[in-house]
Formats: C-alpha cells, sequence, structure tokens
C-alpha cells in the first residue's frame, strides 16, 4: 500500500520532504498539572489580554503505520486581536494542519493552544464543536454551502447549532447577508449563485455567529482574479470593522493583503513579517 | 498575572442548561425538515425503503380492524341474548368440537317438560321463554309465492324480549295463541317484501308445509350482517309448532334475570335444579350447558387471539426486514453525505446534533411508511366493512401500528446514526461529494 511503501521508503532513507526529522518529547511525560501543562515548556500562562490566539510548541504527529509522521514540530506564534494575518507555505509545509488546529478541527498531539484567553488543545469533541460554533467562522477554498439548502439556510446552520430560536436566527442570518450585500439573493440556492456569490454567502455564515477569527482557507482559490479581489476586499471591510482575520493561502498577492505573514515551511514557522 | 491558570469553565452552566433545552428542540425541529427534505428528494428510493413496514403496519392494521369488527359483530348480533339472558341448551355453545361432540352424544336435549320444570320451579325470574327451530325449514307460500332459506321458529309469547325482533305493526305470538296452539306467525321484513310489498300483511294467511298460518305480526327491520339478512324469519307458537311439524321438539330455554348481580344466583339455582332433575352424580359434570353472552363473548376471543398470534409473527418478520431495509438505506445516506455532514461538524454540529439528525430521519421514515400502512389499511377496511365483513380501525391499532414502525425506525436508525456522528470532522470535509 502506498502508505506503507512511503513509510519504508523513509525508514531507510530520510524523511520524506516536508517533514521534520526531530522527534516530539517522550509520550510518558508528567507534570505535576496533569496533562494540561506543555510538557517542554515553562511558559504556561494565560495570554494577556487582547491576544486572540497564541499557539506555544504545537505538535502534530500522524501515525502511517508503524512509523510516527510530524506534521508539525513546535509551531508557537501569538495573534493580537483585530489583526490581518496570512499563513503561507508550499504544499507539505503543515498549513493544512496548522489551520485544522487553529480551527479547532483537530487536537494536537503535543503543545497549548489558546483561543480568546482559553485553552482550547485539550478539549473534548463536543466542546470543541461549542468553540467551532462560538469562536470560530470558517471561511473555505471550496464553499462548503450545503447544496440542497438556500442562501438564508446556509447562514442560518451556525445558529441552529447554539440553538438559537428560529425568528431570531431569521433575523441575524438576514443581516449578516446584508453585510455581504447578498440581501437580494437570499432564497437562491447555491447552484444559482456565482462562485463570487457563493463565497460571499460562505462569508456571512462565518460571520453570523460573531466569532473570535474568521479563519480563511484559500477563500480565492476557486475564483477568477476579479471575484478573486472582490472577496478580498470584503475581507478588507471586515477588518477594518474590527474582525481577527486568519488567512491561508499559498498565493503572494493575496497574502500581501494581510498585515502580516507567517511563513511555515516543514512543520515548523520559518518567517514572520509584519507587511502593514 | 496569574499563576498556573486552569482553562476557564467552558461553559457556563445556565447558559449551558438554556442552550441544551432550545437547542435539543431547534435540533429536532431542524432534524424533521432535513428528513422531509431528504424523502421527497429521493422520492421512490424512499418508497421503495417504506414498502416492508407499509406491508407490515398494513397487515396488522387491517387484521386488527376485521377481528375489532368482528367482536363488535360478535357482540352486538351472536352475543346480544338480551339484558342479562342466559339460555338453558343441550349444550355448551362455544366450546372446542371434540367436547361439543361428545357433550351432542352424552346429553339429553331439554325437551318441554323441562321447559315446564323450570318455569314451575325457579323461584324468582324475570322472564322465562323457549324456543326451537327446524334445520330443515317446510314450504313457505303465499299467492303463489315462496321464499327460500326462512328459518322457522317455535316461541313462547316470552320470547318477544329476547333477541332483536321488535314489533312494528300488529303483535307478537301471545299467551292465547300458546295456550290454544293456534296457526297464527309472526313474520320478519323480508317476508313482507317478498309476500306483501304493497298490502298490508297483518290478517293474511300464508301456507307454511301445508297449513295456512294467520299473519297477526310484522317485526322491525334488523338489517344484514355478514352478508346474511336477518330478517329472513317466521315464528309461531312453539305449542304449534310441536303439534304440526316436530312432536318432541328440543328447546333453547332462555332466563331472563332481574339484573346482573342476580344473573350468576339464577344461572346457579337453573343448574342445581336441572341437576336435580337429571339425577346428576355429585362429581359429574352438567348434561346440559348454560350460555351467557360472556361465555360466547369468551370462547371468540380465543380464536381471535390465535388469529392475532399468527398476525403479530408475520408482522414481526415484515418489520425486521423493513427495519434492516432502512439501517441499509441510511447507512448509504450516510456515506453519501459524509461531505455534508463535515460542513456541519465544522459549523459547530456536536456528535448529538448528527446523531439527532440521523435517527429523525429514519424515524420520519418509519413513521411515514406507518402512516402509509394505515392509510391504505384504513381505506381496505372501508371496502371490507362496505362488501363484506364487519370492520372498523381501532384507535388501539392506530397507535400500535403507527408507534410500532417509529420504534423500527429508532432501533434502526441508531447505528447509522452514530456512524454519523463519530465521523472525523477533517476527514469528512476532505470527501467529495
Amino acid at each position: 500500500m502506498a502508505v506503507g511503501a512511503r513509510g519504508r521508503l523513509a525508514v531507510r532513507s530520510k524523511l520524506p520532504r516536508g517533514l521534520c526529522s526531530k522527534t516530539p518529547p517522550g509520550k510518558d511525560y508528567k507534570t505535576p498539572m496533569g496533562s494540561q501543562v506543555a510538557p517542554t515548556m515553562n511558559e504556561t500562562y494565560a495570554p494577556a489580554e487582547g491576544v486572540m490566539i497564541r499557539t506555544d510548541n504545537l505538535w502534530k504527529t500522524y501515525e502511517m503505520g508503524a512509523i510516527q509522521v510530524n506534521a508539525l514540530c513546535g509551531v508557537s506564534f501569538q495573534i493580537n486581536r483585530g489583526e490581518y494575518v496570512a499563513i503561507m507555505g508550499p504544499s507539505g509545509s503543515g498549513k493544512s494542519t496548522l489551520m485544522n488546529l487553529i480551527g479547532c478541527l483537530d487536537t494536537p498531539t503535543r503543545g497549548q493552544y489558546w483561543l480568546n484567553g482559553r485553552l482550547v488543545s485539550e478539549l473534548s469533541d463536543d466542546e470543541l464543536a461549542y468553540i467551532r460554533n462560538k469562536e470560530i467562522g470558517f471561511v473555505f477554498q471550496t464553499f462548503n454551502l450545503l447544496a440542497r439548502a438556500t442562501a438564508l439556510h446556509n447562514v442560518e446552520l451556525p445558529l441552529i447549532y447554539n440553538g438559537t430560536p428560529a425568528l431570531d436566527r431569521k433575523e441575524k442570518a438576514e443581516d449578516a447577508l446584508r453585510k455581504v450585500d447578498l440581501a437580494d439573493r437570499m432564497h437562491h440556492k447555491p447552484n444559482e449563485l456565482s462562485g463570487g456569490q457563493r463565497q460571499r454567502v460562505a462569508v456571512a455564515r462565518a460571520l453570523v455567529n460573531s466569532p473570535s477569527i474568521i479563519l480563511a482557507d484559500e477563500p480565492t482559490g476557486n475564483l477568477d482574479t476579479a471575484t478573486g479581489d472582490e472577496i478580498m476586499s470584503l475581507f478588507d471591510r471586515l477588518q477594518q470593522a474590527g474582525n481577527t482575520i486568519v488567512l491561508v493561502t499559498h498565493e503572494h498577492d493575496i497574502a500581501a493583503r494581510a498585515h502580516r505573514i507567517i511563513h511555515v515551511r516543514d512543520g515548523k514557522v520559518f518567517q514572520d513579517e509584519r507587511v502593514k | 498575572m496569574a499563576v498556573f491558570s486552569q482553562a476557564q469553565p467552558l461553559i457556563q452552566r445556565r447558559a449551558a442548561r438554556r442552550r441544551e433545552f432550545v437547542g435539543v428542540w431547534v435540533t429536532v425541529r431542524e432534524a424533521f425538515w432535513l428528513a422531509v427534505d431528504a424523502l421527497s428528494t429521493h422520492k421512490l428510493r424512499s418508497f421503495l425503503t417504506l414498502l416492508g413496514l407499509v406491508i407490515s403496519t398494513f397487515t396488522l392494521i387491517l387484521v386488527m380492524s376485521v377481528v375489532n369488527g368482528m367482536n363488535l359483530y360478535i357482540a352486538t348480533h351472536i352475543a346480544n341474548l338480551g339484558a342479562n339472558v342466559f339460555i338453558v341448551h343441550q349444550f355448551q355453545w362455544a366450546q372446542g368440537d371434540e367436547e361439543w361432540l361428545k357433550a351432542r352424544r352424552r346429553n339429553q336435549p331439554i325437551r318441554m317438560d323441562d321447559y315446564e320444570f323450570l318455569k314451575e320451579n325457579v323461584h324468582d325470574y324475570k322472564m322465562i321463554g323457549a324456543d326451537s327451530w327446524m334445520h330443515n325449514p317446510p314450504d313457505i307460500r303465499y299467492n303463489g309465492h315462496n321464499i327460500q332459506d326462512t328459518s322457522m321458529n317455535g316461541v313462547t309469547p316470552s320470547m318477544i324480549n329476547v333477541g332483536q325482533a321488535e314489533v312494528e305493526s300488529g303483535r307478537f305470538i301471545s299467551e292465547s295463541d300458546y295456550v290454544h296452539s293456534s296457526l297464527v306467525c309472526f313474520i320478519g321484513q323480508d317476508l313482507v317484501n317478498e309476500f306483501f310489498p304493497t298490502v298490508d300483511p297483518i290478517g293474511k294467511e300464508i301456507t307454511v308445509g301445508g297449513q295456512p298460518f294467520l299473519v297477526v305480526g310484522v317485526a322491525k327491520k334488523i338489517g344484514t350482517t355478514l352478508g346474511q339478512s336477518q330478517d329472513n324469519f317466521l315464528q309461531i307458537p312453539l305449542t304449534t309448532f310441536a303439534k304440526v311439524f316436530v312432536a318432541r321438539p328440543q328447546l333453547a330455554v332462555s332466563v331472563q334475570a332481574w339484573n346482573g348481580t342476580q344473573m350468576p344466583e339464577l344461572e346457579d339455582e337453573v343448574r342445581s335444579l336441572m341437576r336435580a332433575r337429571r339425577h346428576t352424580p355429585y362429581k359429574e359434570s352438567d348434561t346440559f350447558g348454560i350460555n351467557a353472552a360472556d361465555t360466547i363473548m369468551s370462547a371468540w376471543n380465543q380464536l381471535t387471539g390465535q388469529i392475532f398470534f399468527g398476525t403479530i409473527a408475520v408482522v414481526a418478520i415484515f418489520m425486521l426486514v423493513g427495519g434492516i431495509v432502512i439501517m441499509n438505506i441510511m447507512l448509504a445516506s450516510v456515506t453519501e453525505r459524509t461531505h455534508e455532514i463535515g460542513i456541519r461538524k465544522s459549523l459547530g454540529a456536536r456528535r448529538r446534533d448528527i446523531l439527532t439528525q440521523f435517527v429523525v430521519e429514519s424515524v420520519v421514515m418509519a413513521a411515514l411508511g406507518g402512516l402509509l400502512g394505515l392509510i391504505l389499511a384504513a381505506s381496505i377496511s372501508k371496502i371490507v366493512d362496505t362488501l363484506w365483513w364487519p370492520s372498523t380501525v381501532p384507535t388501539s391499532a392506530v397507535v400500535v401500528g403507527l408507534g410500532l414502525s417509529s420504534i423500527v425506525g429508532l432501533f434502526f436508525g441508531i447505528y447509522p446514526a452514530n456512524k454519523a456522528s463519530r465521523l472525523d470532522p477533517i476527514e469528512a470535509l476532505r470527501t467529495e461529494n
């Protein structure tokens, strides 16, 4: 099988490209505070006010058959409230894994992740679902809208999962759609909308719960340049309105619109530059 | 600055409780509309999926309806002996074939002198009467017309209080008719229609077995049951019956008690009198039968109980098959909608939200199957009722039918739903649909 072959190859020669050779700290390490404390760090304090995201030495290790592959090897950075950050890196650099961790779709093998003052790196599935619902607004490359639901219903979805009553929900969803200038297309289904409009529905959906961060994964990847620009201006506007935006991309001109670029390579932060 | 800080209590308790309360309702409602949507998108597939449940619910409800109709029929027509009436006869009516044959061989029939004896010796009753009937009734004619399949009874005058016949015009057999063995008769509506469609039958003479009988009264219309007219009868005085047709008629003696509490006492009294009269030894069983409505009903219920057992076995198998089909289709649905599950999870759906969604879908689907079965059974039952047998859908059948199919949906929906809820959000999102 492909994975096994890759694994054996990796054992014989060196690790495949994009994967660091360093191993994570020992598994049986125990601290007096239990598992909440990162084993290698003495920095285990809660982040200061105004810090939206802080990662401390994040490791993500995948088991591929018999061998372990490190997708992230101790990533640490900090993002403040209201920042506009792009995470860049070539494919295989670990930026998708990082995005999954930031988006609370996954939990790190080691290390700590603080989101809006909460330690979220060691939460249960349901607690992560709650964080995804309340704290994070996702915008995906492939939009990920429900094909059978109208734009309005798609935007209502996050509200459904925190039990917002129907009337409230409709009002909030309409508000969010108005913010992305789609008030007139509310009752259209995704296949009746253009790519740009679909992505705007997705942005409205990301906004509707007033999340702590908006997390966009290649938001312009499936759009032509003009429509991409349109979406990026929307992000600019949202940032000016005080939203924290984290953008994952491999395109330089998209990343250039952010205020800060974190370059990821081989599972590590390679460069952290402020561009504006 | 905080020392070693803990994660903050993630969800405030009160907010959490509110969220639970409203949230469950919101997600269930969402799941319900999702289910309706999913069903309407795949109409044919859903219908085929539901066929098993439709058939099983249909069978169950239809059988329950027919049995219920039969119960009502038996209660109102066959077991309707009159209020607080029991009948002394040669043998017990509702019992197994073997016992019945034995009783028929062993027991002496009830005769006129038995009736007279009871009439003289039972000390307190409201009414006592007797009737007898012929298995092959004689030819009944009027003015060149004749009528088939008429049941002819010889009755005592008191018998008007028992059974279903009521006087419409004229009178019933009188005491004087009885004493003098008069050639008079009391007829049902079918005879009126056949012989006297345009004229008043009272005072006319019809010929029964070559003897002229004066019509003295006409009964009210009773109607048809089980496709048989209940109005095709002719009643004559029991004494006349014995004199003209059957020399020593076998009787059924009807005894009416004053009220329900007196009835068992009266039954006991009649039983001991009959045993004494027939010198039945202490340990022997009765050589006659005392039949009351409840004994007939209990025998009938025994029979329908067997029908029920058969039905339940068949229905259970159908339900099982229907359930497995639902599980199969739900598994397919989960695979088909993996991407959707990923999206929902990324937007904050918890495991239980996804679980609810799929369980509700399968329950709604199954309940719909049950509903279709119910509608089908109700309409067939209606047709059966108007054409052949009495049949009414009892409320219990509706509850059992819908409830059972919902439970099947719940039971067989849990496994696929659980599978869906356990999907990893990243994996699910990555799946293309």
